[in-house]
């Protein structure tokens, strides 16, 4: 549905976003994540058309933005990092103007101007000035405007910015139901936790990409494991024993609770349990604690800033 | 063109809720079309004021009735007074224009939807030239009449319309407003602050009250070759400006070098 190829985009000496190629699938959840600065808005804003690459190509349904920019824009939403709204419009005057600009019949643009307003909680107050809005209504708004006129592709700049939880909560539900709708979504986001229950897959970007791959794939790229193992009964005893299995290294002990990382967990883990059982250690139970994105995330733009440092 | 338009409806009905806008607009009509041509009805013979009279010859020459040439010359002090309105009124909505929709930050979301970079400043050209046409040339018309029944009443002449009226209002009257307009656009893109944008487009009007000072002392008279000239060095910039205009909307333009807020 969306392809980079080596897309670069200078300002002068600057290079917002170096040489990034990615793929995104047909009706997929794919997320933008990076610091501040790190191209994530420069990249959207080249995938929407709104400006160009100075190198390297962009594709939307097979097409170059170039020379069917009217077409690209026509099947596009996108949600701004800073969704501006017209104050002294009313909400529903915000989604007429808008849905004006794409070729939908009138009767389209009430139904889905009704739809969405319907959907974000926004209908009551359709024809009161935005300008009365609070920050959260005014993000729904500017959501609704994005999808006004039911696009194939969805960018979206921090879509929960400002939200209370239970609206964020709706939103994020929204985005789901999205892709039973065939819609392909671009998520840019600060918010880790959202990112790994929405994303089908994840892009770490600091201007160049670091790290593109599903949530499983980046919870498995580290060679080493955490574990947890809870015993009955107290669980120093048995460190020494777990110290001579190979692959095994940090091991403490606390009360019944023993932690260790270990490499090759699929030849480790039985030999650690096995070893417990044959000392004579009752096991309630054996975790691997799975890292967080954010955990990955900060790992992966900490050791990305160290090799920067190097060079 | 029908995109344009749309903003064009959109940003009218804002022009008319806007009353620092349109109050200083009505101000300036007021006292350019009615108040000024008043001045005709306090006139009295000047047949024997000496300055009057040497004034009148300098200008027109010592073989034309006074009294007549004392209202041609006013006249053609109120049609350059005039040309302030086609000047100041683009140089209020189109900075207005600009700066509101930085303020808004709707300018990201309205360049991602299919309009057209020239769609969108057509659409603000025109938010500013169709009032500023329309308000000159009801001045005109008001002044015309008002300076025609004075004129009547007391001297029995009816000066206006004449041929510079008709250039003044028909050719050099858009111009000014479209020079207003593109400058005010293009000076917008760089500022944040509507005053300052405001600011700069009635810097662009102190020529025109050059004319009118320079026409007071008595250093030139306005004619229709001057005025046919004044017309074709305007015309012959508007490309240029035109030019200036669509690149500063540019929409890579708009995003990355235009100063927001």
């Amino acid at each position: 549905m969306i392809k980079a190829l080596n897309l670069t985009k200078k300002y002068g000496k600057l290079t917002a976003v170096d040489k990034i190629s990615f793929e995104v699938k047909k009706s997929e959840i794919f997320s933008f994540l990076g610091p501040n600065g790190a191209g994530k808005t420069t990249t959207i804003r080249m995938l929407a058309t709104l400006i160009g690459p100075s190198s390297g190509k962009i594709l939307i349904e097979g097409k170059s933005p170039i020379k069917n920019s009217d077409y690209i824009r026509s099947i596009i939403g996108i949600l701004t990092e800073t969704p501006g709204m017209y104050e002294k419009l009313s909400a529903y005057g915000n989604l007429k103007y808008f849905a004006g600009f794409y070729n939908l019949k009138q009767d389209r643009i009430k139904k889905n101007i009704e739809k969405f307003l319907k959907m974000f909680d926004l209908w009551d107050r359709r024809d009161e000035l935005v300008a009365t809005f609070s920050k959260g209504m005014k993000q729904k708004l500017a959501l609704a405007r994005a999808l006004i006129h039911e696009p194939k592709i969805l960018f979206l700049d921090e879509p929960t910015s400002g939200l209370d939880p239970e609206s964020a909560h709706m939103v994020r539900e929204f985005i789901l139901s999205l892709k039973k709708e065939d819609t392909t979504v671009f998520l840019c986001t600060h918010n880790l936790s959202e990112a790994s229950s929405l994303s089908d897959r994840v892009c770490i970007i600091n201007k160049e990409i670091i790290r593109l791959a599903s949530l499983k794939e980046l919870q498995n790229y580290k060679k080493t494991r955490n574990v947890e193992i809870v015993l009955k009964g107290n669980s120093n005893k048995y460190i020494g024993d777990l110290k001579e299995i190979d692959n095994i290294f940090d091991i403490s002990a606390k009360g019944n609770k023993i932690s260790l990382s270990l490499s090759d967990p699929k030849n480790t883990n039985p030999k650690i349990i096995r070893k417990l059982v044959n000392n004579g250690a009752e096991i309630i139970y054996f975790n691997e604690i799975k890292e967080s994105l954010e955990d990955i995330y900060l790992e992966l733009i900490k050791s990305e800033k160290s090799d920067e440092k190097r060079a | 063109m029908k995109n344009a338009l749309k903003i064009f409806k959109k940003e009218i009905k804002e022009v008319i809720r806007n009353k620092s806008i349109w109050a200083p607009i009505l101000i300036i009509s007021v006292m350019f079309s009615i108040f000024l041509p008043l001045a005709l009805m306090f006139a009295g013979d000047i047949s024997e004021d000496v300055e009057a009279m040497e004034f009148i010859s300098k200008m027109f020459g010592s073989s034309v009735d006074a009294q007549e040439a004392m209202i041609n010359f006013m006249v053609k002090q109120f049609i350059i007074f005039l040309l302030l309105i086609p000047a100041m009124i683009p140089s209020l909505i189109a900075p207005a224009s600009i700066i509101l929709e930085k303020e808004s930050k709707t300018l990201e979301p309205l360049l991602a939807t299919p309009i057209k970079t020239k769609e969108l400043m057509l659409g603000k050209t025109m938010t500013s030239i169709i009032p500023a046409f329309l308000i000159s040339i009801l001045n005109f018309i008001i002044l015309t009449i008002n300076i025609d029944i004075i004129s009547y009443l007391k001297f029995g002449i009816l000066p206006l319309p004449n041929l510079e009226w008709v250039i003044s209002a028909f050719i050099l009257s858009p111009v000014i407003s479209f020079i207003i307009t593109t400058i005010s656009l293009v000076f917008s893109s760089k500022t944040t602050d509507i005053r300052s944008a405001q600011g700069i487009g009635s810097a662009i009007i102190i020529p025109i009250y050059a004319v009118i000072g320079l026409q007071i002392a008595g250093f030139f008279l306005l004619n229709i070759y001057y005025l046919l000239l004044g017309c074709a060095i305007l015309i012959a910039i508007c490309p240029l400006l035109l030019k200036l205009t669509i690149k500063t909307f540019d929409r890579e333009n708009i995003l990355t070098k235009w100063k927001m807020k």
